[in-house]
Parts: C-alpha cells; structure tokens; sequence
C-alpha cells in the first residue's frame, strides 16, 4: 500500500487491471489524471472527438476480445461518449469508459461543464460509478473491468468527481471482486444440455441460428465441431459474419431483413432453431407472430433475461457458450447414436433455394461503378484475414453480403443501434488492436462526414487505416426506403458528396493519401494501391451510382414469408418443395 | 390480472432507487406500489415492489430486475393460500 493521488491511483489501478492502450481527450475535471497518464505504461491515443474514443474503444475490442477504455472530461466529453457507449451496450462490447466529473461540493450545483453522466448512461450501460472518495477509485476500477468482460459483455462508466483525483489516498488494488448481485451462470445445466440434444435429434429440420454471442464467448471451433456432427444448415447474424466461415458448405449466410432467401427461409420453414447467442432482433425475425411458426426452439445464451424475452424457449440453456457447445458435442454424439435423423431432404431443400437464389447484383446499365461490385473485389483482393469495419446503410449491408468472412473478430459494425459514423474510429480501435492486419473501414458518404476527423488521430499516431468510401451521394439507406415507400420523393437525402466535400482532398488535408475510381477497369488498381500504402492512412473515394438497391428485402414490420428479390419480385415459391 | 409482489433485496447504494424505477419506465412496466426499508444488514435494502403483472411479462421483469448488478435477490411473495404460481412462460403473441 502506497500514498498517491486518486489520479495516479486511477492509473496505477488500470495499469493493474492489464490496460495498455486508451483513447480519449483531456478537459478541466479529468484533468488531474492525466498527469499520471503522461508518465504511465499505458499508450493514450489523442483523439479529436469524445465520439471517436468511444467507438475505437470498441474496435479494439471487438479485434482483441479485451476490454476497450475510453477517457474524457466530464459535461460534454461525458456526453459525447454516450452514442459509443449505448451502441457497445446495443451489441455487447467490452467497454470501460472513465470520465471526470466536477468537485463533490460542485455535484448538483449545475457548475460549469457539469452534467449528470451517471445518469445519463444508467439506461444502458451495464454498470455505472459516480466516485467521490478516492479511496474507492482501485475497488471501482476492478469492478467495472469485471463488469464489463464477464457473462454478456458491456459498457461500464465510472465518473470520478475531481477532488478525488486531486486527494491523497492509499494505493490498494486487489483483481478480486465482490457483487453478491452480479454472478452471471457460465456452466449450463447439465439436464439443459441432455434436453437440448434429444429435441435435436427429434428434428428434421433443424438450423443453426447463430448471432454475435458465438464471436464474444470465443466459441467458433466449437460451433464448427457442432454443426459438422449435426450436418444442419447454419445461418449467421449480421453480428454473428465470420463465427462460422462463408465458405462451408452449411452456411446459408444472413438472415433478416437483408438475408439471403436461402438463410430467411430456413429459419421460417425449419422444425428446430438452435439459438447460439442470439436474441431473435426484430430485424432477423420480421414480424415476430408469423416467424418460423413451426419450429421448437432452443435457446444458448448467458443472459438469462434474453430467453423467452422475443420468443418462447422450449429448452432454454443458460451459460457461457464456449461451455454450452462443449457440453453439447459430447451428448449430441450419444443422442444421434441411439437416433439419427435423416437430414438430407432438408438440406436438398436449402441448398437448392441457395443456388435459385444466391446473392446478387446488376451492374448500371449506364457504366457507371456498382457499389456492390467495388465491396466485392475488396473482400476478393484483401483476403480472409483482413478486417472490415463498416458504417451503418446499404453499405453496411453490402459489406456484411458481398465480403466472404471466413474468421471471427474480422467483421465489425453497429448491428444493435446502428451507428452511422462508427466506420472509421472503429477501424482505427480496430488497428490499434491488431496492428498487422490489413484494416478497412468500408463507409458511406454519409457516415464518413459524421466521424472522419479521426483520421488526423490515425495520421499523426501511425495507425494506417484504409478507408473505401461507397460515395452514391445521398443517405442511401433511408433513399432506397423513399424509392420503396415514399413514392420516390427524395425529401433530404441528397448529400451531393461527389461536389462537395473532395473526399482526396479532405484525406490529403488530414495527412492521409486521397484516392479516387469510378470506373470499374480502375477499382483493382486503385484498391491495389491502396494495399500497398503501409505507412499513411488511406481514403479512397469509390464514386458509384446513385440508385442501387440493397436485396433482397423483408420490408420492416412484414412477415419474412414476404421476402423479395428485387422491387415487386418474390422468389418462385411454387418451384420449391418446401 | 392479479397484482404480484416482489421483495427485493439491493445493495444499499446510491442511485439504486433510480435504476430499479428506471428500468419498470424503460421497458414499460407499471408500479403500483413501492417501499423501501433497511434490513438487519446496513448494507443491504430491501424493496417491496407491487406489480399488475403476470406470465410472461412478470417473467420477464424478474430477469432484467436481476441483470441490475446492485439487485441481490427477487423473490416473489405468494398471497397466503394460494397454490404456488405456475408462470404461464408463453409470450403473450402465441397465446
């Protein structure tokens, strides 16, 4: 035990607790730790917006699987790290955000740059501190970190006020917690495994509906030892991209509103959903009371509170998911050695919905570049250990369809809260994390005019990026609805992006290499170009027609039975023996 | 519907009155009524929570009640008499 301010005791205690990199911004309450922050082990990144911090917090642990930290000061440094914090909550990231807060006395004075942060984030964050005796600091510090990496992960605040920063106190860590309420159940029951494969091998119908709790509880080889015993078709979540590799036979893709017809349509027709941490999102279910009406349902996960939430379980099984597949393969064995289904029908069924209806595009009849060929060559020409990031519309969509995810904690986006603008702070985190890999920020226009000043953090701290704007000029997500739905009146969503800004120009202003394509014979080159830029970030501005589509589509609020393959166009349900 | 009470046992923290009301106005559950008071542990609070719930909605209002990290315990208080309660767990669309 050692005397120190509470500000090098906030240091000392995430030294202690294994951080060693945060994103953040200095301000007047906070300022006191950042004393210590000069002279500690830990590497401060210097962002440009509290926004930022928050969302490379997640990047980075979304790429590390660690716990990702974030700093501001408090008020309006506080409050900018609210969106980042309720998306990391939206798709269970581990986050730990430390903010200062005003003087003790000063707390509920409306002192300057004061703002009521606990407050303000007790909705959704997991867990939130407000710390006014510096003695608490090393104990809330351990917690929060806790907190935030067990059971389902999740952002935790702790606002320390400023006189415990600046007080003297002794140093006293220990990693060791106690919370009599917070004991998440990572062992599954043993009779929940036993139930959960005899009414698989009930099945004839049997999917894998997977989401991103596969990715988090670090359980992809598992899953894939599962689904190889079983033989059953697998569909990945948008958060769920890269927990099972593209490539295998079994994968049918996405599900949801912008699934392929094969992955909607398996989880509408099949007898059995066996759920692995994934929470039945209104945008994989459509409307709730006409999904998969035929199907039993086992539910995996780790928060108890998502089973029978959206959807009755049948055999709810409650734990860690890396244990839960573990417990699974070995009785699944014995289950399907005493009775085997025959799968083969259901899987003809899948696989010829598959090749009717796999995914696809067509190219501008007037020449002009095809968003969804550019995101294509760049999944092609990366590789499958690279890392996308993208940003929230139809390029997100794109990305998560026409990129070929073939490992976990390569896909990253705001699945839960849709986040335009988390592109590129994420892939900046993204790098931090995993400074080897190839890191592309795939973004839109729109998203890239919310959040692109991190490129100055990316340029001036050696964190090259490449970022592939999909500059169709407008907020194309929210267009495609008004084409769809509102009688093509395209009230503002015109961004007029390909005049104004000059998205090289920008990029070159900010330290990076600006890059520019519009034509199709150019985007290998240009994408070959960027791959070869190490020591800089790169933006290429990938200027595509304006009026591609996102398909298929399960309209929102429609039953998934009502999916299209283009505008007006269902897939020839009388053609397949469903 | 029947009224159920839950007896619920926190820490004894600050701000833990605002979470448990914030979470009933969240997810848009309705209180009818509420007490708080000390246990025999200076640590721990104990909070009577009455609710017009049941089946699947009651189900689901003990479990996000639990996710609460200051929530320690919820035990439903059965009314003298009567049968233990069978949660109906359908939600409420497949009724």
């Amino acid at each position: 035990m050692s005397q120190m301010t509470g500000a090098s005791s906030l240091v000392a205690s995430l030294e202690a607790a294994g951080v060693d990199v945060m994103f953040g911004i200095p301000g007047g309450a906070i300022l006191p730790a950042y004393d210590p922050i000069f002279s500690s082990s830990i590497r401060h990144i210097l962002v440009r917006h509290e926004q930022g911090a928050g969302h490379a917090a997640t990047g980075y642990a979304q790429v590390t699987g660690r716990v990702g930290v974030c700093i501001a000061t408090s008020g309006p440094g506080a409050t900018n790290l609210v969106t980042p914090l309720a998306d990391a909550a939206m798709d269970s990231v581990p986050v730990v955000a430390i903010t200062g807060q005003v003087p003790s006395v000063a707390i509920g004075t409306d002192a300057f740059q004061e703002a009521d942060i606990r407050g303000i984030t007790m909705p959704f964050a997991k867990h939130n501190y407000l710390i006014t005796n510096p003695a608490d600091i090393p104990r809330a510090i351990a917690e929060a970190f806790h907190i935030a990496s067990t059971g389902r992960p999740g952002p935790v605040l702790v606002d320390i006020a400023k006189d415990a920063l600046q007080a003297m106190t002794d140093f006293n860590y220990s990693p060791s917690v106690n919370l009599p309420g917070y004991k998440p159940k990572l062992i599954p029951d043993n009779q929940s495994i036993i139930d959960a494969a005899a009414l698989i091998t009930q099945s004839s119908k049997p999917v894998f509906y997977v989401g991103g709790g596969v990715i988090k509880a670090n359980a992809s080889r598992e899953l894939l030892e599962l689904a190889q015993l079983l033989g059953a078709p697998v569909v990945t979540t948008l958060m769920a991209r890269g927990a099972f590799p593209d490539s295998h036979p079994l994968n049918l893709g996405m599900p949801g509103m912008h699934g392929t017809v094969a992955a909607v349509t398996a989880l509408q027709k099949a007898d059995l959903l066996i759920t692995l941490g994934a929470r039945f999102d209104d945008r994989v279910t459509g409307k709730l009371s006409t999904f998969a009406v035929n199907a039993k349902v086992i539910h995996a996960d780790v928060d108890p509170a998502e089973i029978g939430k959206n959807r009755f379980a049948d055999v709810a099984v409650l734990g860690d998911l890396k244990n839960t597949i573990s417990a699974l393969i070995p009785a699944l064995k014995n289950a399907l050695g005493k009775n085997q289904p025959d799968l083969t029908p259901w899987l003809n069924q899948m696989n010829s919905l598959r090749a009717s209806y796999p995914l696809g595009y067509d190219k501008p009849s007037d020449g002009s570049l095809s968003p969804q060929y550019v995101i294509e060559r760049l999944g092609k020409i990366s590789g499958p250990e690279a890392i996308f990031a993208a940003g929230v519309g139809q390029h997100q969509m794109w990305a998560s369809q026409f990129v070929s995810y073939e490992n976990p904690r390569t896909w990253l986006n705001s699945g839960g809260l849709g986040t335009m603008g988390y592109a590129v702070p994420a892939a900046m985190g993204a790098k931090v994390g995993a400074p080897d890999t190839t890191v592309w920020a795939i973004d839109g226009d729109g998203c890239f005019q919310m959040t692109n000043q991190e490129l100055v953090t990316c340029a001036l701290n050696n964190i090259p990026i490449k970022v592939a704007i999909i500059n169709n000029e407008s907020l194309g997500m929210v267009r495609q609805w008004q084409t769809l739905f509102y009688e093509g009146r395209y009230s503002n969503t015109s961004l007029e992006s390909k005049r104004v800004p000059n998205f090289p120009m920008l990029a070159e202003a900010m330290g990076c290499v600006g890059l520019s394509c519009e034509r199709e014979e150019d985007v290998d080159a240009t994408i070959e170009k960027a791959m070869g830029i190490n020591d800089q970030p790169v933006v290429i501005d990938f200027r595509v027609h304006r009026d591609a589509m996102v398909w298929p589509m399960v309209a929102a609020g429609a039953s998934n039975d009502d999916i299209k393959i283009a505008r007006e166009t269902a897939p020839d349900w009388d053609s397949q023996e469903l | 519907m029947a009224q159920h009470t839950l007896e619920v046992l926190v820490e004894n923290s600050p701000g833990v009155l605002a979470r448990v009301a914030g979470l009933f106005a969240r997810r848009a559950y309705n209180i009818e009524r509420l007490s708080v008071g000390p246990t025999a542990n200076p640590t721990i609070s104990q909070m009577d929570i009455v609710v017009n719930l049941e089946g699947h909605a009651l189900e689901q209002v003990i479990a996000q009640l639990d996710k609460l990290i200051n929530v320690i315990s919820i035990e439903e208080i059965l009314p003298n008499k009567a049968a233990p309660a069978v949660h109906d767990t359908q939600p409420d669309y497949q009724n």
